[in-house]
């Protein structure tokens, strides 16, 4: 065969929903046309970056510094990082320096060289379900295995279920707040049980490192407050992005910041310094980088997001749908009116030409996820879809 | 331990690039950056050309929306269809945007090829010296590789390689022009490999060429590079726009699959498959866009040509035994004693900085990388000279 036996596997057995809904969307808004379809299945914002990063980045194409293109060292700009450092000692009130940060091409890109420089083959690694299935190859790519823990019925972390998954191989609790795909934001009081849970494991000599992929950290909303994990356990690694604080999907950057609290902090980042390089990222892409270090205070508008989630959340609620309430990300996971969501979804798609993935792409089956990144114009339109389905679904209409 | 024993294993066996780059460091501290010739470093000082900054301004200034969004993960389709124009008209072969899948680098599409094609075991034959970053690429995704020293004059050595083929042997990887020695491998010696590669195939053994280009248009005295693809249906070409437009920091590049290879769509989707899964999802979406637009472009070679004639010409001067390269910006001269680590340590006390052949695989050489100023590499003339002498005198 032409490719490995094992990617063939992992080909065959990929249920990344997401991108088969894509290509299938293609099919259907060909038919029916562009504006015919509310196509809620991919988790690529329509928004654009802040105007003010536009302008940055004008000003910096046009007054180019000698060398900007250039190779930095792997773990890139120090001055960018020292931006970033400021950044997140005034956020967690940590002391983060320059070398405590680690600049990545995205949350992807940080989270393999986490798990390329951490694992060792047979290592588990605990994952919260439902989840973002991308979690499972990341960590089966250094020869891990992903041990999944379903949480509470809102989503919420569950510590005994947590508790039970601990195996002497656990090395790492790969956590996602806000959530993809239910947009749950874990709260204080869980993020504390958890923190106090491996507190106990390290004083009976067992390391787990929190890894906190925070690619939607911005996004949260009715004026709550991210926990600060930082504070609260020692190693604790958080990877993040811009993809969607910045709506910088395509230009994949991100950081990893370190807790400065972790005693072989060197030894990791001189890990992380080979496995970015050896992975072929080699740096986070030059330009991207400087962006970066001057727009983390920015974000695009956060209320526009809340807005669309509650727009969306009372269409749900109306046409008769069972659905937690996220506060954060640009996600939702409401209940599938029937057990087979993938035979809903299909419907839904077909007969109201409204497009969301089924919940089994997520560890989940009888759910769906809609992702709600998408101009408001598309929400409301959808609105008549769901109702329908809603009526043929909870009150038995045709 | 917060990190694994593989890594960990890693960092050992570097641990003397570390200890001479840091002794570098204090050297320049010591006598001043100026007076410190550093040529162990491959990253280019060269600006990409003034039409691709213009043309980054007019893309970052446009109004379209969605420009930093993502897309497929091959990368946008108008940018795939103009690289693959590009490669019809060097191959004379029928590629279309399928066959290109656009990459965070060279380095970036080696991983993706060989996530792609290697199952744990399966073996890829890497003539020596190499650029010992391959073996990691290959080591990440269970390969192993099969190091084939080369002939006195870095050329391939067939026979070698041939006794190195077996059952397991799943791809040949060659990088040419050719980091560290600038070597570039001729249409002879390369339809030598591919005979001796159809005669597995004709037993039902596909062996794949994976080329790393990323030295393709740094190349000397009008030396054509011989087209692979066209020679060569199961070839895989990988290459990178960090030395040809000055964009190594940018992370750009691509890899072309050949329109003659049977089944090609299913590796087409395994590439892209691995793009995502590895953590890449796609290539940066200004960087490709713009070298979309400069497929026929390149930073000044004919500069590189006069730093390579200038640094040889010292060498030979100096009474160094060197290969003249034809390609890349590399040289890799015999170290005037066996012992590499050593005489480069030597080097640094006369201010020269440069990397020995033990890192790529060889010892008994050391590499220089002269993309460096003219203005560095004349002043350090009197250096090399310097370490001739000595060497000639210690030896008497």
């Amino acid at each position: 065969m032409i490719i490995s036996n094992e990617m063939d596997q992992l080909i065959k057995d990929q249920e990344g929903w997401t991108r088969r809904m894509f290509e299938e969307g293609i099919r259907i808004k060909k038919l029916y046309g562009l504006d015919a379809v509310c196509d809620f299945s991919l988790g690529n914002p329509d928004t654009e970056p802040p105007e003010t990063l536009r302008k940055a980045l004008i000003d910096m194409l046009s007054s180019p510094e000698v060398g900007t293109h250039r190779y930095m060292s792997n773990n890139g700009y120090e001055d960018v990082r020292e931006n970033i450092a400021e950044y997140l000692r005034e956020v967690h009130g940590v002391p983060f320096t320059a070398g405590h940060i680690f600049m990545t091409v995205g949350c992807a890109g940080g989270l393999n060289v986490i798990l390329k420089s951490m694992l060792n083959p047979g290592d588990e690694v605990i994952v919260p379900t439902p989840f973002f299935w991308e979690f499972k190859n990341y960590i089966n790519n250094f020869g891990g295995i992903p041990k999944f823990v379903e949480t509470k019925e809102d989503f919420q972390l569950d510590i005994g279920n947590i508790e039970a998954a601990i195996t002497k191989k656990t090395k790492a609790i790969l956590i996602n707040s806000p959530n993809n795909p239910t947009g749950a934001v874990y709260n204080e009081e869980s993020m504390k049980q958890l923190a106090s849970l491996l507190n106990s494991q390290r004083e009976q000599g067992q390391d787990i490192y929190i890894i906190t992929d925070d690619a939607y950290k911005k996004l949260v909303y009715d004026g709550i407050r991210m926990p600060n994990v930082f504070q609260m356990y020692d190693l604790v690694l958080s990877v993040t992005s811009h993809s969607k604080d910045l709506a910088l999907a395509g230009e994949r950057i991100g950081y990893v910041a370190i807790s400065p609290n972790i005693r072989d902090m060197d030894l990791l980042v001189s890990a992380m310094t080979i496995a970015i390089r050896v992975l072929g990222f080699v740096n986070a892409p030059a330009l991207f980088q400087r962006v970066a270090g001057k727009f983390q205070r920015t974000s695009v508008s956060i209320a526009d997001y809340e807005k669309k989630r509650d727009t969306l959340y009372a269409i749900l609620m109306e046409a008769g749908f069972e659905c937690v309430k996220p506060q954060g990300a640009f996600y939702m996971f409401p209940k599938s009116p029937i057990p087979d969501e993938l035979e809903f979804v299909r419907t839904l798609q077909q007969e109201e030409r409204i497009m969301v993935v089924p919940g089994r792409g997520f560890g989940r089956e009888g759910y769906f996820r809609i992702a709600y990144c998408v101009p408001m114009e598309k929400i409301i339109k959808a609105r008549e879809g769901f109702l329908r389905a809603g009526d043929r679904y909870y009150r038995g209409g045709k | 331990m917060p990190i694994s024993k593989s890594i960990s294993t890693l960092m050992k066996n570097s641990s003397w690039i570390r200890a001479m780059f840091e002794e570098g460091e204090k050297l320049k501290k010591k006598h001043g950056v100026e007076n410190i010739y550093d040529f162990s470093l491959g990253n280019p000082i060269t600006e990409p050309p003034e039409a691709l900054k213009e043309e980054l301004i007019r893309i970052a200034s446009s109004d379209a929306q969605g420009m930093h969004r993502y897309m497929t993960n091959s990368g946008y389709d108008n940018v795939r269809e103009e690289i693959a124009q590009y490669q019809k008209e060097i191959t004379g072969l029928p590629y279309t945007k399928d066959h290109i899948v656009m990459t965070v680098g060279a380095a970036g599409g080696l991983n993706v090829v060989f996530k792609s094609i290697l199952d744990p075991g399966d073996e890829v034959i890497v003539p020596c010296p190499f650029f010992v970053e391959f073996m990691f690429y290959i080591g990440n995704h269970n390969g192993v590789i099969k190091l084939v020293d080369t002939k006195d004059d870095f050329h391939l050595d067939i026979d070698k390689i041939g006794a190195a083929i077996n059952k397991k042997t799943k791809a040949i990887l060659i990088n040419s022009p050719h980091n560290p020695t600038g070597v570039v491998y001729n249409e002879a010696e390369l339809q030598e490999l591919i005979d001796l590669l159809h005669e597995r195939s004709k037993k039902g053994q596909r062996i794949y060429i994976v080329a790393d280009e990323a030295y393709k248009k740094i190349i000397y005295n009008g030396t054509k590079l011989p087209n692979l693809p066209g020679m060569y249906e199961d070839t895989v070409n990988v290459t990178c726009h960090s030395k040809d437009l000055g964009l190594a920091g940018e992370r750009i590049g691509y890899i072309a699959m050949s329109p003659r290879m049977k089944n090609v769509r299913s590796l087409i989707d395994a590439t892209i498959f691995a793009n995502r899964i590895l953590g890449f999802i796609n290539a940066p979406a200004i960087m490709q866009r713009v070298v979309s637009k400069f497929q026929r472009s390149s930073v000044d070679i004919m500069e590189y040509q006069k730093k390579r004639d200038a640094i040889y010409d010292i060498l030979v001067d100096a009474g160094f035994e060197v290969v003249k390269p034809a390609g890349a910006f590399y040289i890799f001269p015999k170290s005037p004693i066996p012992d590499d680590i050593q005489f480069v340590k030597t080097m640094l006390q006369h201010h020269i900085l440069t990397v020995p052949g033990v890192g790529f695989g060889k010892s008994g050489y050391f590499r220089l990388a002269y993309c460096v100023t003219m203005d560095v590499i004349e002043k350090s003339r009197p250096y090399f000279k310097e370490v001739g002498e000595l060497l000639r005198n210690g030896q008497k």
